[in-house]
């Protein structure tokens, strides 16, 4: 089935021969609305505008209108909005896995395997399809890409201080106090984002940690679990110690230090090397290169976590769910917009063609020339293999994503432990969701 | 009689069109809201039942909205009376000086209010981030080390002093037109009773200026229960708390949780606290 739909899907993008390495869904099968469409697309992956272009080219009759809203939350929240109002939302919405369930408890997300959009599953890492279809049956939005985590650091720095890559969290623990006391404080081995409690959530995943599960009708929340308190308790003392700064991501403050060189590495997602070379405007340009993520113990089975990425998916206000639903699967499975998407804004594939593509690796292009021209796709590739594919959010997960920036606040002004932290996090965040009227508990 | 009164409502339409439709009806819509509650059944989507005055109760009793109250107190006693105060110099001076000097000044302190909100709490937060801010460059040039205004414990005052810097020249404005209203002749009889510039401020000008300034307190007290902007702008650069007001939480609560029906409770909540506390200020502006 799958080499037969190599070999005949040639719809209308395609010439047939040069695609067979890239395995592309019959986009045939998707019947649209007759008519002349316009779909409305809110998304903030850069470059979106060229990409839409091929498919506009393809589908003579839909035109797609690319709306910047906003990136995550900001979106969030006027989607929210658009839902509760019952008009003004897009057809199609980028969402990140994470706060997925939030917009399908709402129902303000359609069940696109209706429009046929189950087929596309066997296109997409495993874990992912996992994101979109928590339970295995409806499908709530089509993957676009994933965040494992490695870690890019400083080659420029590292070299200078001579520290060494470490593979595991001890040996990176070592190099952050060698770092520390051959700058003289001045530069920091990497940053733990303070405001972006996805981060830390990525790197308990890694730990085979978990925050949300369901058990029957009841949702399970364990914010403050042994692994998340190991993972909280080790970034925290390093956090203590100065050997790693503790900024509010994605600010032009915590740029200017990545620029300045005072970071000296960050974990950082697949998407990451992409967006800090767009966010250092080329500054330090070559510098930087990604390792696998360190591990807790030598020799241990390799693992990593995922920190962001997202899907597309459909809003039930959708005039078009048939005409979207085909958007969403092309967006995401054609080698155009796939690749188009890695090169213009480090978007890391979910689609298992797009990861096996020997065109994710370009070395003068970012990220690749941004890290020395090093086929950064490979680690990244690597580290998606090692995710935990069992993971699962809960739809109060906006609420939860807040409060961790109060809760490890107060460690920075030492008013809490990292015990502490995790405790009213889970404390917190449980009440709210009682009073919001969730079936959930602690254990 | 009638005919009057068919030609007063004929003019009252267009005000009363827009009044409708853009305040009364919001209003009513949240009251309406406010009087549901969410009812889940296992994990599907959540349930809109009739939940009477619940999310009431639970406003009352939520500490997070409490605190946002409080922070809303807070700066109506601290805030609001240094920006009057600042204004009430800046316009006095003003009224003292003449010429070109007097102009530049005067717009100069006006201008910031001509400044979308939105445009001057960005603004406020480039100067306000740690390592950026030339606010901190300085401090460290002289050995004094640095100040996070965007800590918890420092926060409110950032916003405060954004909030000031923003109004007082709208408020200084105000006050020097009224200002220029005073008769003259009443600064000169008492010149010719031998009063000097202080006994004048004192005696004339600042008696004068109280029914003006019990109208901009009211105003500002107003427009404190109506914080959001400056603290919404703040949130992505650093820690800026949820309850930091009463308007962002509630925001947060509708946009962010999607808990519509109890952001519209403790909207209304809000409201007639505001109507409770200007009504008695609002009588005297208008008796007087």
């Amino acid at each position: 089935m799958a080499l037969l739909a190599g070999v005949q899907f040639g719809g209308p993008l395609c010439s047939a021969s040069a695609q067979e390495a890239f395995k592309e869904p019959e986009y045939s099968k998707y019947q649209v609305e007759s008519g002349p469409i316009t779909l409305e697309f809110w998304s903030w992956v850069g470059g979106l505008d060229q990409v839409v272009k091929q498919f506009e080219q393809a589908y003579p009759n839909i035109k797609v209108h690319v709306n910047n809203v906003g990136a995550g939350p900001q979106e969030y929240e006027k989607l929210q909005t658009a839902i509760k109002a019952g008009s003004g939302g897009p057809d199609v919405v980028q969402i990140e896995y994470d706060f997925l369930p939030s917009f399908i408890v709402t129902d303000g997300v359609l069940d696109m395997g209706k429009e046929g959009a189950s087929d596309a599953k066997s296109y997409f890492v495993p874990w992912t399809w996992g994101q979109v279809s928590p339970d295995a049956k409806t499908v709530y939005g089509i993957p676009q890409d994933i965040g494992p985590l490695a870690l890019l650091y400083n080659k420029k720095i590292f070299d200078q201080y001579g520290l060494t890559v470490p593979t595991t969290w001890d040996e990176f623990a070592k190099e952050a106090e060698k770092l520390n006391k051959a700058s003289n404080g001045k530069v920091q081995m990497a940053e733990f984002y303070a405001t972006t409690a996805p981060w830390f959530m990525g790197l308990v995943w890694a730990d085979g940690g978990e925050f949300f599960k369901t058990s029957g009708d009841t949702w399970i929340q364990t914010l403050n679990s042994p692994e998340a308190e190991k993972v909280l308790s080790y970034w925290a003392d390093l956090v203590k110690k100065k050997y790693v700064a503790a900024l509010p991501g994605f600010t032009a403050e915590f740029y200017n230090a990545v620029g300045a060189g005072q970071i000296a590495a960050s974990v950082e997602a697949a998407w990451g090397p992409g967006v800090t070379a767009a966010s250092l405007n080329n500054r330090t340009s070559g510098d930087w290169r990604v390792a696998p993520l360190p591990q807790w113990s030598k020799g241990q089975q390799f693992r990593s976590g995922n920190w962001g990425g997202s899907c597309d998916s459909v809003t039930r206000q959708s005039k078009h769910p048939r005409a979207a639903t085909l958007f969403s699967v092309w967006l995401n499975t054609a080698k155009g917009p796939v690749l188009n998407n890695w090169i213009n804004y480090g978007i890391f594939p979910a689609s298992i063609a797009g990861l096996a593509s020997p065109e994710l690796n370009q070395a003068d292009k970012n990220p690749g020339k941004f890290c020395g021209g090093q086929n950064v796709a490979e680690v990244y590739a690597q580290a998606s293999k090692a995710v935990n594919v069992d993971f699962a959010w809960s739809p109060w997960f906006a609420f939860v994503n807040d409060n961790f920036n109060k809760q490890f606040q107060a460690f920075l002004s030492g008013n809490a432990t990292p015990k502490q932290v995790l405790d009213s996090w889970q404390n917190e965040c449980l009440r709210n969701a009682k009073d919001d009227g969730y079936a959930v508990k602690g254990k | 009689m009638r005919q009057n009164r068919k030609t007063a409502l004929l003019f009252l339409a267009p005000f009363l069109t827009v009044f409708v439709a853009f305040y009364l009806a919001p209003v009513c819509y949240a009251i309406y809201l406010s009087l549901f509650i969410r009812r889940r059944v296992g994990l599907g989507p959540a349930k809109e039942v009739f939940g009477g005055l619940e999310n009431y109760i639970r406003a009352v009793q939520d500490t997070d909205f409490l605190n946002g109250l409080k922070n809303m107190f807070l700066f109506g006693v601290l805030q609001v009376p240094v920006m009057l105060g600042l204004a009430i110099a800046l316009a006095l001076l003003l009224d003292q000086s003449r010429g070109i000097f007097m102009k530049v000044c005067r717009t100069t302190f006006f201008m910031p209010y001509g400044i979308p909100t939105a445009i001057g709490a960005l603004i406020w937060g480039y100067l306000y981030s740690p390592n950026l801010s030339p606010f901190n460059q300085i401090l460290g040039a002289l050995h004094l080390g640095s100040i996070n205004f965007l800590s918890p414990g420092v926060i409110l005052i950032s916003i405060a002093n954004i909030v000031t810097w923003t109004w007082t020249g709208y408020n200084m404005i105000t006050l020097f037109a009224a200002l220029q209203n005073i008769p003259k002749e009443l600064y000169e009889a008492a010149r010719v009773d031998g009063a000097n510039r202080w006994d004048i401020v004192r005696s004339i000008k600042i008696p004068l200026l109280l029914p003006t300034l019990r109208l901009l307190f009211i105003f500002s007290v107003i427009g404190t229960s109506q914080l959001f902007t400056e603290a919404f702008v703040l949130r992505p650069l650093g820690y800026v708390a949820d309850n930091i007001t009463p308007n962002l939480y509630l925001y947060l609560t509708a946009a962010r949780d999607a808990n519509y029906s109890y952001a519209g409770a403790m909207a209304i909540l809000l409201a007639l606290l505001i109507f409770v506390l200007s009504g008695p200020f609002l009588r005297r502006v208008a008796s007087s």
